[in-house]
């Protein structure tokens, strides 16, 4: 009896200790997190708007747009913003919009050129986002307008002059009207069946070989796709063995820089990179020796099949992080 | 259970639909009927009297397997799915994009059960690839039109209250290919970007009220981390509805795939607008026309104005059994299932029809029927070697039915790309195989 009652009163006591910090009035803050200073924000606050908020101070012309785009932009969106494989089309595609396959670029679609800061800002060069300063990037708007004949060859981007340039299809856009159609639960004679169309699927154009048994369908993976591109070319990709292979420790400590970089390109052989474990494609190049193949790597070089711009447009890289990745890429490939 | 095709006229019609739609005359048809049975049945008479007679893990035999010992505890210390289940993946269609670090996976929902996806299934879409993170440096920036702007550690995130949610994630392009014709021979490619998790973080609203949203503030641009540095504008009024700031999936930490170690999770609305690797949240009084919501996004109708904002992923639904993958083997008792979803709210009924949407029956829902949430549907029938034009019909608690392809292309034309939310139909031959078609 005695017993019980002691715990009887310890429960109370403890159910009391608990409720009290258990109460939040309302209104009352967490108070989590610190609160972020202006050079903190500074440097994270990357995005502009229509009205230019957010456009930084500097300039930049088409001129030097031009060649700045010729460097790291034209190996994917070719020399004249037409778009390489299937890589974005930039320019051109004026007045296609309502025809059957429509052009849809930054001349003939982007209602704002401050979208075209903000972006190349924010994500671009491709294999090296937030590299790029703001002057380069005022000139890469710069000449992909020009490049769209929105602006002429005098034109200098900067604040005032980008968020003052009128984009053709800036009134083309409205505010989703959806629900935009009206379907009803109709549940006998709903169509009538001799005017039902029927038209089948077509064929050829699906991975569908993990379900269909012999099927000579398209490949199921980007890599497994180019191995067959080369394969109908007549060329022989080569197993990847790296993992095999005995590196030395230059090229094992070179793995991580290829993965956090030289893989964006080299994995797949974008813009005509020799591909990670394509002992033909890299031959030739080895063959002129590591000292060549590492200063190309490093300074810069525009070959046969592409450009590999310094450091893959990574200039963060250190010249010793190069030479590894390079080392590991070579001796994973031959 | 109910039989939908019974009445004579009925089947008349499936043969004149089967007559046009191969071109072959009625007699031709009932040979090619009967020829496609007996395929079907010798082939699975064939499959199963083959695997007996290899094995000796069938009745009478003791199967090996019960004849030894297996691994012990810790032998994977994250456990993998059976080695038999190696084709249940994840694949793409490598022609959609230029290569892998901008593109797009499909999940295999033709292979899932009730309405979770398992997170290793997930489908992806990334726009720099996938970023890798050190959680301890990561952070989530709240600024712009506020009272205090925040910088939260994981720590401070994961401090707050939690909440768990059962939520569809669904890209705008699902689908997106087919507008102008049907060309995906597989279910996982006209429905797979689609997936649903349970996902756990704090409600968007608790982070903005402790930092104080400004009255001008209306609209929020969220921005990812990793190498595209993604960016949406998201209307205020989402943001403190329930949006949600998410740092778990299925119990576990997101995987990278899905934004480890934070991401947006907009309920019902477009994939997109859901941010990976979150790491800024700016309140503006307008929304910012970033590329994501300008050159991509946005849809293109027939008159070449575009519609801009279009969040909502709208009610849809698709069969899962039998699809292209999951032919019918055996004629006999079958269970039309699939799995139905609304940007909108919840599920309240689907419909079923067997001939091409010109007669429909009710199915019946199974299992949770959550809001914004898959919803699985199910009904029992008879299939001998009939051949069906099989079609479900979705229809939300707003009201809304789930419209016909012919609908959505007259009032928005074949160039919109994003939001095809149609009836989706599968042809199923005599044989048992299904075909994807397009019925108008």
């Amino acid at each position: 009896m005695f017993r019980l009652v002691k715990n009887a009163l310890l429960a109370t006591a403890v159910t009391t200790v608990l409720a009290t910090p258990g109460m939040v009035s309302a209104g009352e803050k967490y108070g989590f997190g610190t609160t972020a200073t202006a050079e903190e924000i500074q440097g994270w606050d990357i995005d502009i708007r229509p009205d230019g908020k957010g456009l930084p101070a500097g300039e930049g012309s088409v001129a030097d747009g031009e060649e700045l785009y010729e460097q790291l932009c034209a190996t994917c969106h070719g020399l004249f913003g037409e778009g390489e494989g299937r890589w974005p089309v930039l320019a051109g595609g004026e007045d296609t919009l309502t025809e059957e396959r429509p052009v849809k670029t930054v001349g003939s679609y982007w209602p704002y050129a401050s979208t075209l800061y903000d972006y190349i800002r924010r994500a671009m060069p491709f294999t090296a986002p937030r590299s790029l300063t703001d002057d380069q990037t005022y000139q890469l708007s710069a000449y992909v307008l020009y490049l769209n004949e929105i602006v002429d060859e005098e034109f200098v981007a900067n604040k005032d002059t980008l968020a003052a340039v009128e984009m053709p299809n800036q009134e083309g856009f409205f505010v989703d009207p959806r629900p935009d159609v009206k379907n009803n639960r109709c549940m006998k004679n709903c169509a009538d069946p001799a005017k039902l169309q029927i038209v089948g699927t077509l064929q050829g154009v699906t991975p569908v070989g993990h379900f269909v048994e012999g099927a000579d369908a398209p490949a199921a993976s980007h890599q497994a796709q180019e191995e067959k591109e080369r394969s109908l070319h007549g060329e022989t990709v080569e197993e990847n063995a790296a993992d095999t292979l005995a590196l030395t420790e230059d090229a094992i400590a070179g793995r991580e820089t290829y993965d956090n970089a030289c893989q964006a390109c080299h994995s797949s052989g974008i813009a005509g990179s020799p591909k990670f474990g394509d002992k033909s494609a890299w031959k030739g190049r080895i063959d002129q020796g590591m000292p060549l193949l590492v200063e190309h790597a490093i300074k810069g070089f525009s070959g046969e099949t592409g450009m590999m711009p310094p450091k893959g447009g990574r200039t963060d890289l250190s010249d010793e992080q190069v030479k590894k990745a390079v080392a590991y890429m070579v001796e994973s490939s031959q | 259970m109910s039989n939908p095709i019974k009445s004579l006229s009925t089947r008349e019609l499936m043969e004149q639909l089967a007559r046009e739609s191969e071109g072959l005359s009625i007699s031709d048809r009932r040979d090619f009927l009967k020829k496609g049975m007996l395929a079907a049945g010798a082939m699975t008479a064939t499959t199963f009297a083959g695997t007996a007679a290899a094995s000796k893990n069938l009745p009478p035999m003791e199967p090996s397997w019960g004849r030894q010992l297996g691994a012990g505890v810790v032998d994977k210390p994250y456990g993998q799915p059976s080695a038999y289940e190696k084709e249940v993946v994840r694949r793409t269609v490598p022609w959609l994009t230029a290569e892998s670090i901008a593109s797009i996976s499909m999940t295999p929902i033709q292979d899932l059960k009730g309405i979770i996806t398992p997170n290793g299934l997930v489908f992806e879409r990334y726009h720099a690839g996938v970023a890798q993170i050190k959680p301890e440096e990561h952070r989530l920036m709240i600024h712009g039109l506020v009272e205090r702007p925040i910088i939260f550690t994981m720590e401070d995130l994961m401090r707050f209250p939690s909440v768990s949610e059962i939520k569809f994630i669904e890209c705008p392009a699902n689908g997106g290919m087919e507008w102008k014709g049907a060309q995906m021979e597989a279910l996982q490619f006209t429905h797979g970007m689609l997936s649903c998790c349970e996902w756990t973080g704090v409600p968007l609203r608790v982070l903005l009220e402790e930092a104080g949203v400004k009255p001008e503030g209306k609209w929020i641009l969220a921005e990812g981390a990793d190498g595209s540095h993604m960016s949406r504008s998201i209307p205020l009024e989402k943001a403190l509805d329930d949006t949600l700031v998410v740092y778990a999936q299925n119990g576990e930490m997101l995987r990278p795939e899905q934004g480890y170690p934070l991401r947006l999770l907009n309920p019902g609305w477009e994939g997109n607008t859901s941010i990976k690797w979150l790491r800024r949240l700016e309140v503006g009084d307008k929304p910012w026309y970033h590329r994501e919501e300008t050159s991509k996004y946005t849809d293109l109708m027939a008159d070449g104005r575009a519609r801009k904002f279009t969040f909502v992923q709208e009610t849809n639904s698709v069969i899962t059994n039998p699809c292209p993958e999951n032919p019918i083997v055996k004629s006999g008792l079958i269970e039309i299932e699939g799995m139905a979803w609304s940007g909108r709210g919840k599920i309240k009924q689907v419909d079923i029809s067997f001939d091409g949407g010109v007669s429909w029956v009710p199915a019946n829902l199974k299992g949770l029927v959550l809001d914004k949430a898959l919803t699985r549907f199910s009904l029992v029938t008879k299939w001998d070697g009939q051949p069906w034009l099989l079609q479900s019909r979705a229809i939300d608690e707003t009201g809304y039915v789930q419209p016909t392809l012919g609908q959505l292309r007259e009032a928005r034309g074949t160039n919109s790309i994003y939001h095809k939310n149609s009836i989706h139909s599968w042809k199923v031959e005599a044989n048992g195989g299904v075909k994807n078609v397009q019925i108008s």
